[in-house]
């Protein structure tokens, strides 16, 4: 490939038409990638389970220095803890100074529920399980671990991206009902305990406008949100180029993209799902 | 004689093993055994203190706290360098150009999503009561103090802290850093101050830029699309929302990159074990950020809260 290629015709015509080609040829690479994926899970589930155990295992607990810290629970419990919070500190001083302090119970079941929650879990995947999983696909891209899979004969979309998109939706259930469980019991204790509203008044309009259906569809987004988030982080470690940095690199990118991603999904599911309307009625 | 030995290999041990903030506090801790054995193998108490002390700070139980000790210790040597001459304004010009560069387009591309979610989440609410006209309140109260900031740091710590650990980190690797120190040049001067600097200007900067972005996303959303008067829309802005709430909106905005950067050079140059090493100090970086910029925005809501309202 270092043969001296002779200059061509038009080089400025020619660079800014093969740029343009160029995206074009990474948003196809990306959808073979997305679409290869996918058709492999049923692989993944007929031959490569016991990989799949491992790697439920390894999301939900982490490795190295975030398993000391307690892992992929501890980050998504901490983050929708303070999200929590925020909602009791910035909702009860709001709504007081318009003297409806009791409303606070109302604004963590609405706002939590259908925007907060979703959001703020999409955050923490792509932090903890999805830049963990391109950080490790993209060491053994680096390394060519993944061309010696392929060699000895393991189908390697299968068995390590297919494998990490179940993985990820497996993980993602048990984590959402901590992060549902911790939002709803910071937003209570903060408004009940360090700003002493009554725990029945906030019980009263919490679970008035608590509404199942909604907790049911928040639930689907975090899951499509899960496969979105795996997606593109074992894209970004499967593309892997450059050396070390090139590895610190593609999860800075696929962070980003992911984050992205995740928000598009859930506002476009958003709007799916209540609709114009909002499927909201505050009079009962 | 043999205890001694084994002395030193610990320290010696932690010489070699440590990273490099705190390699000059392990260097310190070698030198005294070399003076117990001038006076004869008479350990003084400060010696064995020492050793004690070495020996507790190598189990492996205590990489977690020895790992906040270094980044305290590399915050301070930050902080207590800024001021020294000579200031890195090249490196800092270049960083703020590359972290507004990865920056710009992801924030706006997070920006609109989130604000145009959460305004038609807040439509539908007040809609439900007939207040419409006062759509711009919620908009203009959510952006300035929630959304601004937090977007602004999930993009500059996702995409600018990430690349800074990334190219620090490679650099570690390759052992410039060492290469650096022996040349005489400091790197926490020439490499990590600058870098802390632009993460905080560029987040500051950054949030402005979410604002603008995220409002007219709002009203391009509440207007065209949920039918919202754009004239009700644009006066109920400042209802609620005031200079104050945009000033702390700001101060978060440049705390929150001050934490990212310096986050992101701690885990960039206490980096080890080749690419796997790299990515997963990337990793680290990003959930560390996320964490902590939680956090402090707990704590930055419930002090600006108390100074506006």
């Amino acid at each position: 490939m270092t043969a001296a290629a002779p200059s061509k015709q038009y080089p400025r015509l020619r660079s800014a038409v093969g740029g343009s080609f160029n995206s074009l040829t990474v948003i196809g690479t990306q959808a073979e990638f997305y679409g290869k994926t996918l058709v492999s899970i049923k692989y993944a589930f007929v031959h490569y389970r016991t990989e799949m155990v491992r790697l439920i295992a390894q999301m939900s607990l982490s490795t190295g220095a975030l398993a000391l810290i307690g892992g992929t629970v501890a980050v998504v419990g901490f983050l929708t803890l303070s999200v929590g919070s925020l909602v009791g500190i910035q909702g009860y001083n709001q709504f007081s100074s318009f003297g409806t302090e009791a409303l606070t119970g109302f604004a963590s079941a609405y706002f939590v529920t259908r925007l907060l929650a979703p959001v703020i879990a999409g955050i923490a995947l792509a932090a903890t399980i999805g830049a963990g999983a391109t950080a490790q696909l993209g060491a053994m891209r680096i390394n060519e671990e993944i061309d010696a899979l392929e060699v000895i004969g393991i189908r390697s979309i299968a068995y390590l991206a297919s494998n990490r998109v179940v993985a990820g939706v497996i993980v993602v259930i048990p984590l959402y009902c901590v992060a549902m469980l911790t939002a709803y019991f910071s937003a209570r204790f903060t408004t009940t305990y360090v700003y002493g509203q009554s725990t029945g008044v906030y019980d009263h309009y919490f679970h008035t406008f608590l509404n199942p259906t909604d907790l049911i569809w928040s639930f689907f987004q975090a899951i499509v949100m899960a496969v979105v988030i795996m997606m593109v982080h074992t894209y970004y470690g499967f593309s892997a180029s450059g050396g070390p940095a090139g590895v610190g690199e593609a999860v800075g990118r696929s962070v980003r993209t992911s984050l992205i991603a995740a928000v598009f999904v859930v506002l476009f599911l958003s709007l799916a799902i209540y609709g114009q309307s909002g499927n909201f009625h505050y009079a009962g | 004689m043999t205890r001694f030995d084994d002395e030193v290999a610990v320290t010696a041990e932690i010489a070699h093993g440590n990273s490099h903030p705190e390699r000059l506090a392990a260097v310190s801790t070698l030198e005294c055994p070399d003076d117990g054995v001038n006076t004869a193998g008479e350990s003084s108490w400060a010696t064995r203190f020492d050793v004690g002390l070495a020996r507790i700070s190598t189990a492996k139980g205590a990489k977690p706290v020895r790992a906040l000790g270094g980044f305290f210790a590399m915050a301070l040597d930050t902080f207590v360098l800024i001021p020294r001459r000579p200031f890195a304004w090249r490196e800092f010009l270049l960083q703020c150009w590359f972290v507004a560069r990865v920056s710009l387009l992801p924030t706006m591309l997070l920006a609109i999503p989130l604000d145009v979610l959460l305004i038609f989440t807040f439509n539908i609410l007040i809609m439900d009561f007939g207040a419409a006209d006062y759509s711009g309140t919620g908009a203009a109260w959510g952006t300035v103090t929630q959304v601004g900031p937090v977007v602004t740091v999930l993009v500059v710590s996702g995409a600018g802290a990430t690349a800074m650990c990334a190219d620090l980190g490679a650099r570690t690797i390759r052992e410039e850093l060492d290469a650096l120190r022996v040349m005489g040049v400091n790197p926490i001067q020439a490499l990590v101050v600058p870098r802390v600097l632009a993460a905080t200007v560029v987040a500051t900067l950054l949030s402005s830029v979410v604002i603008l972005v995220g409002l007219i996303g709002c009203f391009v959303f509440s207007v065209y699309v949920q039918h919202v008067v754009p004239g009700s829309f644009v006066a109920s802005l400042t209802t609620i929302t005031h200079a104050a709430d945009l000033v702390v909106s700001w101060i978060k905005a440049a705390v929150f990159g001050l934490s990212a950067g310096l986050i992101a050079c701690y885990k960039g140059i206490s980096v080890g074990g080749g690419p796997a090493g790299v990515g997963i100090a990337v990793n680290e970086t990003v959930v560390f950020t996320f964490v902590a910029l939680f956090a402090i925005n707990i704590v930055a809501t419930a002090v600006g809260v108390k100074v506006t309202i």
